[in-house]
């Protein structure tokens, strides 16, 4: 499904260059659950993002179900984005001003949302126990229940992959496990799923774990 | 959800950033009003004044000694009354002069009673002006006469009164004036002429200047090298007083507004600017989000040039009314214009509503390419 051969990313930091990601290698197979583990600045949220087709890496390449990633225009890699691929971050990153429903409907492709993307979303809100709130705003709702929100737009348009960056890092263990539960679903669905984080709630659904420390990948 | 439905929701939640973008656009739209509306007043002002002060230019023979002219009034030399039609030949939008009328003015004495004898000939203005006569229209066979006159001939509106050998009816009720028209005697051009044994002559053309220039700028100069191209013959005197002093306010406001406009727009352009890179700055992560959710740089940008948009439109409504009704409200106590003056002017208010959302638009435009432009990763990466 995704395969990354020999990938670097570099950045400018202070005026001295830093690696966050070097000669990454691995394959994920549609299907399945990786967890990549590693402690804080090794380079999970980096390889994320250069996973979902949001950060051109230095160098190496990043294929999707058999394309090369960054040799799309943005615009293809933005629509690859919309229809197959689904974010799920800590900070949760909701739009503060539209409800949870409108929150949920922002991944909608398209200009226009069809009767069948406010049902689906609708559904979504009552599967993640939001549909009471679906009124409320982001700020309303507490930790736990946002990230079931980013959880829910993530799942909207039925993407292939779900690229979750620490999804249960502000939560306490009782919505952490609820999360996982979510993504665990999704996962037995068919979905493809590769959850980064410095814990081990994910560990027991995961297929596989893999090792990052400096940008390197230590164990696979 | 659409983009409309997405820019009212952010608006309806950062409402101090929307408001105060709104203020500035609509100061800058209620100063451009009220500057305009205005001027336009003051135009119209300035063009009532004129009117009423009379003609202020005065060509007459170039023979005429100005001492004698003075003293008498009028001059005692005449010239053809064809000069009157040359000169009318040449009236355009490109002369400095209008409202031509040949006269000539002569003492006249009637049974006993020394009287001034005054011919006037129909106005010629520049052609599709649609300007109004400044005389007064003086039907065939008729007269005004002055009051004095009135008094000492024993005459009344609708009399009849003999010139001459001539028999006329008297067309006005003299009313005295205090000025010389009292002993003033109003005929057509043709009728005086044949009272005086002048047929095809005038001794005066009257005009108005219409470059509203002020003494130290020299008009004179400008209206004497242009008329005397035309008319070599005649020497142009200038009354100067109150139109000076209109020239002098005009030149003052468009002084005032040449440094205020500019000012306002570029004052108005940094404000929503800095206000719309302040809310680029609120929104990076939504920003990185939308991204992240494959939405476009066209839809990104779209969002803050389209709330700036709509925020323009919003305040060209607000700023024109507000703006109309400061002047009407307090422009003849703070300005040199009478309130019949001021007239409320819906052509303008219509292309303020059309160019204000352009102008917002255009301010925000470099903070919304800073939002396009934003590399997403660096927000999502900043957890």
């Amino acid at each position: 499904m995704i395969r990354c051969d020999e990938v670097t990313k570099k950045f400018r930091k202070n005026g001295s260059e830093v690696t966050s990601l070097d000669r990454f290698s691995a394959e994920v197979v549609e299907g399945e659950f990786v967890a990549v583990h590693g402690p804080s600045g090794s380079g999970k949220t980096t390889l994320l993002l250069t996973l979902g087709g949001m950060q051109r890496p230095s160098a190496g390449t990043v294929q999707f179900g058999g394309r090369n990633l960054y040799a799309l225009s943005p615009a293809d890699r933005a629509r690859l984005r919309s229809s197959e691929i689904g974010f799920v971050f800590q900070m949760f990153h909701l739009v503060p001003y539209l409800d949870l429903l409108g929150n949920v409907l922002l991944a909608a492709p398209g200009k226009k949302l069809g009767q069948a993307q406010r049902q689906r979303a609708a559904a979504l809100l009552d599967e993640l126990g939001l549909a009471k709130r679906a009124t409320h705003r982001p700020g309303e709702l507490s930790a736990g229940e946002r990230q079931r929100l980013a959880v829910a737009r993530a799942l909207l348009n039925r993407p292939k992959l779900i690229l979750a960056d620490e999804p249960t890092g502000n939560l306490d263990p009782e919505n952490a496990a609820e999360v996982i539960r979510h993504l665990a679903e999704f996962h037995r669905a068919g979905g493809t799923v590769v959850l980064v984080t410095h814990g081990s709630a994910a560990d027991t659904q995961a297929d596989r774990i893999l090792r990052l420390e400096q940008g390197r990948l230590l164990a696979n | 959800m659409s983009i409309w439905s997405h820019i009212f929701r952010e608006i309806g939640f950062r409402k101090i950033n929307a408001l105060f973008s709104l203020l500035g656009l609509t100061l800058a739209v209620t100063v451009v009003v009220a500057s305009q509306l205005l001027a336009e007043a003051d135009e119209r002002e300035t063009r009532r004044v004129t009117r009423d002060m009379g003609f202020n230019l005065r060509l007459i023979p170039a023979e005429t000694d100005l001492g004698q002219f003075y003293r008498d009034g009028f001059s005692r030399h005449a010239m053809d009354s064809a000069m009157l039609d040359r000169l009318a030949t040449h009236l355009t939008n490109n002369v400095s002069f209008n409202h031509l009328v040949g006269s000539l003015r002569r003492e006249y004495t009637i049974n006993g009673q020394d009287i001034l004898l005054v011919g006037l000939s129909e106005t010629y203005v520049v052609p599709g002006q649609g300007k109004k006569s400044m005389g007064f229209d003086i039907k065939k066979n008729t007269i005004h006469i002055g009051s004095e006159i009135a008094r000492m001939q024993e005459k009344k509106r609708d009399d009849t009164m003999h010139v001459g050998v001539r028999q006329f009816t008297v067309a006005n009720d003299p009313i005295e004036t205090g000025t010389p028209d009292d002993i003033t005697i109003f005929a057509r051009l043709e009728d005086a002429q044949a009272v005086l044994g002048l047929a095809g002559k005038i001794n005066e053309i009257e005009a108005i200047d219409c470059l509203c220039l002020t003494a130290d700028q020299d008009p004179l100069a400008i209206l004497r090298k242009e008329i005397g191209g035309i008319l070599p013959e005649v020497q142009v005197v200038q009354k100067r007083t109150l139109a000076d002093a209109r020239a002098k306010q005009r030149q003052t406001r468009e002084k005032v507004n040449q440094f205020v406009l500019p000012s306002v727009m570029v004052a108005s352009v940094v404000w929503v600017a800095l206000l719309a890179v302040l809310n680029v700055r609120d929104r990076r992560q939504e920003i990185g989000v939308l991204r992240a959710l494959g939405k476009g740089g066209g839809r990104i940008a779209g969002l803050f040039l389209g709330k700036a948009a709509l925020l323009g439109l919003a305040a060209a409504t607000v700023g024109a009314v507000l703006g109309t009704w400061a002047v009407l409200e307090f422009g003849p106590s703070l300005f040199p214009v009478t309130k019949k003056a001021i007239q409320a002017n819906p052509t303008l208010a219509w292309q303020l509503v059309v160019a204000t959302p352009v102008f917002a638009a255009f301010a925000s435009f470099i903070p919304a390419m800073l939002a396009v432009s934003h590399d997403p990763a660096e927000t999502l990466r900043e957890d």
